[in-house]
């Protein structure tokens, strides 16, 4: 066995840096007099979250490892995962930092170190290949979240969202893990390459359990990933939390929660009958479903955050399909939609809240005329809102025509006929908003104040999402050269 | 099948198990359900040492009758509450669930029971907490460490949630 002192450090770097800077931060929010700002603890975890991504940057191309058993590994698909991860987190700190409000909660230390402590536990759960490793990183990733919804706590909405995502949350984690204690039982093993070997040794004996630990694994994911049929707790928490925590639940999250799906999937891989037949309809069903029921909700939403919460449900089924078919391009192309998505959506948030938080109104109707009070606001919103509904030349474009042209080899059809249809019908809310901005008089010719983190996230945003659209071959290479070579 | 002393201890100690559930349960005091519950996990000790796992029988009184049960006492104690809750109603959404758990119950159920186990008997290796310490902190090291840092955001959300406003100047 691998004794501890023999473990490689430079591994395990970037998680070690989250990690001392979050405990460190814990002890200066408690040194620190009251007068010096906390904002200086979010600014010292954006520099932890920048110095983990680019050591990161410097593992490409790393040979894999397996650390104590498979308990941690280092692969090129874990090495993207987290860049994902940390990409997300350093966006929502950036958006965290420029918020000023006074009832807000960066104004408190406790918000950006519960922040670390969630992407350090999605970064261990990323890079596990043991069910304990991943249920633990999960956990942690989960519990963090759940205080940073609530974290308002003078808000009523604020206290009603934390309630149903610790409720619902809990009970979707408990689904994962009875799913889990099955195939512990049958193989008599938590690490994934061995529970593979077993079952493929087990079906035809133990294929119904196997199956039921598939689904009840499949419930807590579709929670996690905010798919329909278990979608209804995300309008609610995404309207009660804070804008830059919703960003990071729609982002961060719903990365995390695919990771652990393309985790799981791999040790169900071996399984011939059940494969083709049963576990990847299921999916697709919930794919399709995800499309069907987010994008037609979304159409009679008038609050903007309940809108992108039903847009997020929608696109949680477009990302869905390559793995739900299973194609050839199904990594670049997962990959390629969630760092679009990325952008995109973090982007339309920032403005979201820049926007709500000068009119104090949630309604979509704050942004009638944003074009005449601040152009550059309304031409950033107008690239993301065309990127979340996939019109030409921006990166949403190329990463849905990654997902259908995949799909396609495959043969499923009636999976893309179903995301082209919805396409077009989200078309009509994205472009509502679109509409409000430039064909609405304004109430008042006040501009939108904007701060220099926000402004920074707002522009990298925008130009990644155009930047992608056209050269998309900057991310397909990058994954490309890690994945195949 | 032959009584033996081993089926008489599994059989009072399951019957004490369940019913601590299901008086928790009905329990209408809330002091009251949490002894009932102490009862139940003091009886899943009890299952353990059966099934010749000392350390586990003594982690479970340890942890779950003992720090779990107090931990509850403090939180009835500490926290304003109707002593009394109000006799359960029953309504149609109630009924719903019943069908639904119950289904799901059933099917479990099913499918355990139609999948061939105790096809034979696996012997169990010695253990020892010696071991369990080596795995704990060779092989699960990293989880085990994560688990720390769990309980480190557990105990700064509880505070976050919980602390009172300072007053805004």
């Amino acid at each position: 066995m691998q004794q501890v002192t023999e473990i490689d450090w430079d591994i395990l770097a970037p998680e070690l840096i989250i990690m001392i800077a979050c405990a460190l931060l814990v002890i200066l929010d408690l040194v620190l007099p009251s007068m010096i700002s906390r904002r200086w603890i979010g600014l010292f975890s954006l520099v932890a979250v920048v110095t983990a991504g680019v050591w990161i940057v410097t593992q490409f191309g790393h040979s894999p490892v397996a650390l104590l058993e498979n308990t941690y590994r280092l692969t090129p698909v874990t090495l993207i995962w987290k860049l994902i991860l940390l990409s997300g987190t350093f966006l929502v700190l950036l958006i965290s930092l420029g918020e000023d409000q006074e009832e807000f909660a960066p104004n408190s230390g406790e918000y950006y170190y519960l922040l670390l402590a969630a992407v350090l536990g999605g970064m261990f759960m990323v890079s596990s290949a043991d069910l304990i490793t991943l249920y633990v990183g999960l956990e942690l990733f989960s519990l963090s979240s759940y205080v940073l919804v609530g974290i308002r706590k003078r808000r009523g909405d604020s206290n009603e969202a934390a309630w149903k995502y610790v409720v619902l949350g809990g009970m979707s984690s408990a689904f994962i893990l009875y799913g889990m204690s099955f195939l512990y039982g049958l193989s008599g093993s938590t690490n994934l390459a061995n529970i593979q070997q077993y079952i493929v040794k087990a079906q035809g004996t133990y294929d119904w359990i196997i199956y039921l630990s598939f689904f009840l694994m499949i419930v807590g994911f579709g929670f996690k990933l905010a798919s329909a049929p278990f979608h209804t707790w995300v309008p609610d928490v995404y309207q009660g939390a804070a804008t830059p925590i919703t960003s990071f639940l729609s982002v961060v999250s719903k990365s995390l929660a695919f990771a652990l799906l393309f985790i799981m999937i791999g040790v169900f891989d071996g399984i011939d009958e059940g494969w083709e037949s049963i576990f990847l309809p299921t999916l697709m069903i919930m794919a399709a479903l995800s499309m069907i029921i987010g994008n037609t909700a979304a159409l009679r939403q008038k609050n903007m955050k309940r809108l992108m919460a039903y847009s997020s449900i929608a696109q949680a089924g477009y990302i869905l399909i390559p793995i739900a078919t299973l194609n050839k391009l199904y990594f670049p192309s997962t990959f390629f939609y969630l760092f679009v998505y990325l952008f995109m959506t973090i982007g339309a948030f920032a403005v979201i809240m820049l926007v709500m938080r000068q009119e104090k109104n949630e309604d979509m109707k704050a942004f009638a005329g944003l074009h005449q009070r601040s152009p550059w606001l309304a031409l950033a919103m107008t690239i993301f809102l065309i990127s979340l509904a996939g019109i030409p030349l921006t990166a949403g474009f190329f990463g849905k025509m990654l997902i259908i042209m995949g799909a396609l080899g495959m043969e499923h059809l009636w999976l893309i006929v179903i995301m082209v249809i919805t396409t077009i019908v989200s078309y009509y809310y994205y472009f509502s908003i679109i509409r409000q901005m430039y064909f609405r008089k304004a109430n008042t010719t006040r501009r939108i104040r904007t701060s220099w983190p926000i402004g920074i996230a707002i522009s990298m945003s925008a130009i990644a999402t155009i930047g992608f659209g056209v050269f998309p071959e900057w991310i397909l290479n990058l994954v490309e050269s890690l994945l195949f070579k | 099948m032959n009584i033996s002393g081993e089926l008489i201890a599994f059989f009072i100690l399951s019957v004490s198990a369940i019913g601590g559930a299901v008086f928790m349960m009905n329990l209408t005091r809330v002091m009251h359900m949490a002894l009932a519950l102490a009862f139940t996990f003091f009886s899943i000790a009890g299952v353990f040492i059966l099934l010749d796992a000392p350390f586990l029988a003594v982690t479970q009184i340890l942890i779950y009758t003992g720090a779990v049960s107090i931990l509850m006492i403090f939180g009835i104690m500490l926290t304003k509450h109707k002593d009394e809750e109000n006799p359960p109603s029953f309504d149609i959404k109630k009924l719903w669930s019943l069908i639904g758990v119950g289904a799901f119950f059933a099917v479990v159920l099913w499918i355990i029971y139609q999948s061939p186990f105790f096809t034979s008997e696996e012997t169990v290796t010695d253990f020892s907490v010696k071991m369990l310490g080596k795995s704990i902190f060779q092989q699960y090291m990293i989880p085990f460490e994560v688990t720390s840092i769990l309980l480190l955001v557990a105990l700064i959300g509880a505070a976050v949630l919980a602390k009172r406003e300072e007053k805004r100047k």
